[in-house]
């Protein structure tokens, strides 16, 4: 029997799954169901519309746009300096940071976000502390930094641990080459330790960004719905408005910004450096 | 030449990992322009010994004297040394030009340019140049200059990276072993052009390896190692012809050693019969080890020789015929260019100064000497 009958199943699950959705994406989207109930076949009028309505759809794409970059650049400033102190030596017998910065991903997104909530609101966590102490109430949730909050905090992990496995698997002669040639601590990190460790920052911004931008919930949970995102646009047509033709219109759109985006990092990622090893 | 001015002198140097101890105690001075090899079974505290001369481990006792100072504490960048690492550790992300020049880029302009004044950025852009070509050159490489480093071979990246070490002009290269990937034919190859750079740059080497050969055939001195300990310093023939004790003897070249007992000065008794020797000074009676090297044995006639006995095992190895004879209860290993086949009775016999007489070792450190036996 030829191993490849092993991937029977997986094909199956693909097809169905996988497959079948993105072809009916692509037919929704380009018909428009009429009042019969009968769908007709109208082109790119659905791609169309979401570059009109006065611009509404495009303020909320740039918006998701400048929130999931922002987000990525807060996780990479973050979590870059914390791969590299868990990849060191001096952390790389204690396992318990490494398993709080997991923690969080072994929980269920929705359930952290809801903290999260609890943590922001009126009357939350935070907002006791600071009236406790005689301060005044912050206005915190419903804001757009609490909506990236919730992004930075959610997808945080994403950024760590690609560029923590590239770091840990760094050869240490390299550097001591460095070292030995010459390079002083910061030259060895921006001259070899960093270039290096592109890979894994090329995973890390894939991981981070591509979630983020299509992100739905956080934004309707922390910034109380007054940060429509994308992702809250999709879900609206297809969850209330009824319209799963312009839903799949603008979800092909974002699945070829992704597409676009993902092609850009990969070729950033190769003319960098020879082999990718990035991916954990 | 070898100058006669001493440039590193480790003094005391111990060190630990963990409960094991890999350095004790080691005493060594190298002098300018040196080729010394440091020759020892893995596990030896060889490498240990490089990688604190170069700045990567610091000796728990002891002192480190580079040219009069004491290095204690100095990291590696500002060490004016560098280090060919065993498995090369080439930049891959910079192709072989960049790797080169990568130290260069790091000194500063007045480093590079001495004799000019404020010199500019294209004045150190093509001095940087003009340095990485010559030595690209030297290591017959100029050919592959904006190669990236992972399409090169073993071969040529060890190039690179001894480039890479000897474009900074150091006072001492480190090599860990450098040579230890390639095969046996372009090993001597490089082993002859090491040496031959060595001798035309004026650079003291400090180098690393476990092949008895490599060290015969490239060092001014060699420093054999055993447990974490200095068995003896001397140049190649010397310690081949005297070697101090049956660690050394075994290790450097083949050795037949047997158990034997000084019977007074100039006489020994082992297998059976008192041999004649050279060697005096012992306690009488005292026990001793008693090394003779296979090519030192002769093959005679039954009836002449020393020590009647058979062959067991011929071995062709391309020159000479290595034979196991058995004789007095001992397997000799004896090299001749003439063959005996297995079976034929025949001689052993030796001259006076090839027998060798060595205190036994304080301890059991040998266990490669148990081998033979």
């Amino acid at each position: 029997m030829k191993r490849s009958y092993f991937s029977a199943p997986y094909a199956v699950w693909m097809v169905v799954f996988t497959i079948f959705p993105i072809v009916f994406v692509g037919l929704y989207a380009i018909t428009t169901r009429r009042a019969d109930g009968n769908d007709l076949y109208t082109g790119l009028a659905n791609i169309g519309n979401i570059f009109g309505n006065e611009g509404t759809y495009m303020k909320v794409l740039w918006r998701s746009l400048s929130l999931a970059l922002q987000c990525t650049a807060i996780c990479l400033l973050l979590g870059y300096p914390c791969a590299y102190f868990l990849a060191s030596k001096d952390f790389a017998k204690h396992k318990t940071l490494y398993v709080l910065i997991l923690l969080p991903m072994w929980m269920n997104f929705l359930l952290r976000t809801y903290a999260s909530m609890g943590l922001l609101e009126r009357n939350g966590v935070i907002n006791s502390i600071v009236t406790a102490l005689g301060f005044k109430r912050l206005e915190l949730i419903g804001t757009q930094g609490a909506v990236l909050y919730g992004m930075v905090y959610n997808y945080l992990p994403f950024m760590i641990l690609p560029i923590h496995t590239v770091l840990k698997k760094m050869d240490q002669r390299v550097i001591e080459a460095a070292q030995d040639l010459g390079a002083n601590p910061v030259r060895v990190f921006y001259k070899v330790t960093l270039p290096l460790s592109i890979p894994g920052i090329i995973s890390g911004i894939t991981m981070v960004f591509m979630p983020s931008v299509t992100t739905f919930a956080i934004s309707g949970l922390l910034g109380s719905g007054n940060f429509m995102l994308i992702g809250d646009v999709i879900e609206t047509q297809f969850m209330s408005a009824n319209n799963w033709n312009f839903g799949s219109a603008l979800s092909l759109f974002m699945t070829v910004l992704i597409l676009i985006s993902i092609g850009l990092l990969n070729r950033m990622d190769k003319s960098k450096t020879g082999n990718g090893g990035g991916k954990w | 030449m070898v100058e006669d001015t001493r440039l590193i002198e480790l003094k005391g140097i111990s060190k630990s990992f963990g409960t094991t101890q890999v350095l004790k105690n080691i005493d060594l001075y190298i002098r300018r322009k040196e080729f010394v090899t440091l020759l020892g079974p893995s596990g030896c505290g060889k490498t240990t010994m490089l990688r604190i001369i170069g700045g990567f481990e610091t000796q728990d006792e002891g002192k480190l004297i580079f040219d009069g100072k004491d290095l204690s504490g100095v990291p590696p960048y500002k060490r004016r040394v560098n280090t060919v690492f065993q498995k090369y550790a080439l930049f891959t992300h910079m192709n072989v030009y960049d790797n080169v020049a990568f130290g260069l880029k790091l000194k500063k302009p007045e480093e590079l340019l001495s004799g000019v004044s404020n010199p500019t950025r294209k004045q150190v852009k093509e001095e940087i140049n003009r340095r990485v070509t010559r030595m690209l050159k030297l290591v017959k490489m100029d050919a592959y200059a904006k190669r990236s480093v992972d399409s090169l071979s073993g071969g040529q990246q060890q190039r690179i990276a001894i480039a890479r070490a000897l474009v900074n002009e150091p006072e001492v290269l480190l090599l860990d072993e450098p040579l230890g990937a390639l095969d046996l034919k372009l090993r001597r190859e490089m082993q002859l052009e090491l040496k031959t750079m060595q001798q035309q740059l004026g650079i003291t080497f400090i180098y690393v390896t476990h092949d008895q050969e490599e060290a015969l055939t490239m060092s001014d001195t060699i420093v054999v190692m055993n447990g974490g300990e200095i068995q003896q310093i001397g140049d190649g023939k010397s310690i081949y012809d005297e070697p101090k004790n049956a660690f050394v003897a075994n290790f450097i070249g083949d050795s037949n050693i047997l158990d034997a007992v000084m019977v007074q000065d100039y006489e020994v008794f082992a297998a059976g019969r008192s041999f004649e020797c050279v060697d005096e000074g012992f306690a009488p009676n005292e026990p001793v080890d008693m090394v003779v090297r296979p090519e030192d044995i002769m093959i005679v006639g039954e009836d002449v020789g020393m020590l009647p006995g058979e062959v067991k095992s011929v071995l062709f190895k391309g020159v000479h015929y290595e034979m196991f004879v058995e004789a007095a209860g001992f397997n000799w290993k004896v090299h001749s260019t003439s063959m005996y086949p297995v079976g034929s009775r025949v001689g052993l016999s030796v001259v006076p100064s090839n027998i060798h007489i060595m205190h036994k070792m304080k301890e059991q450190t040998a266990p490669a000497a148990e081998e033979s036996k």
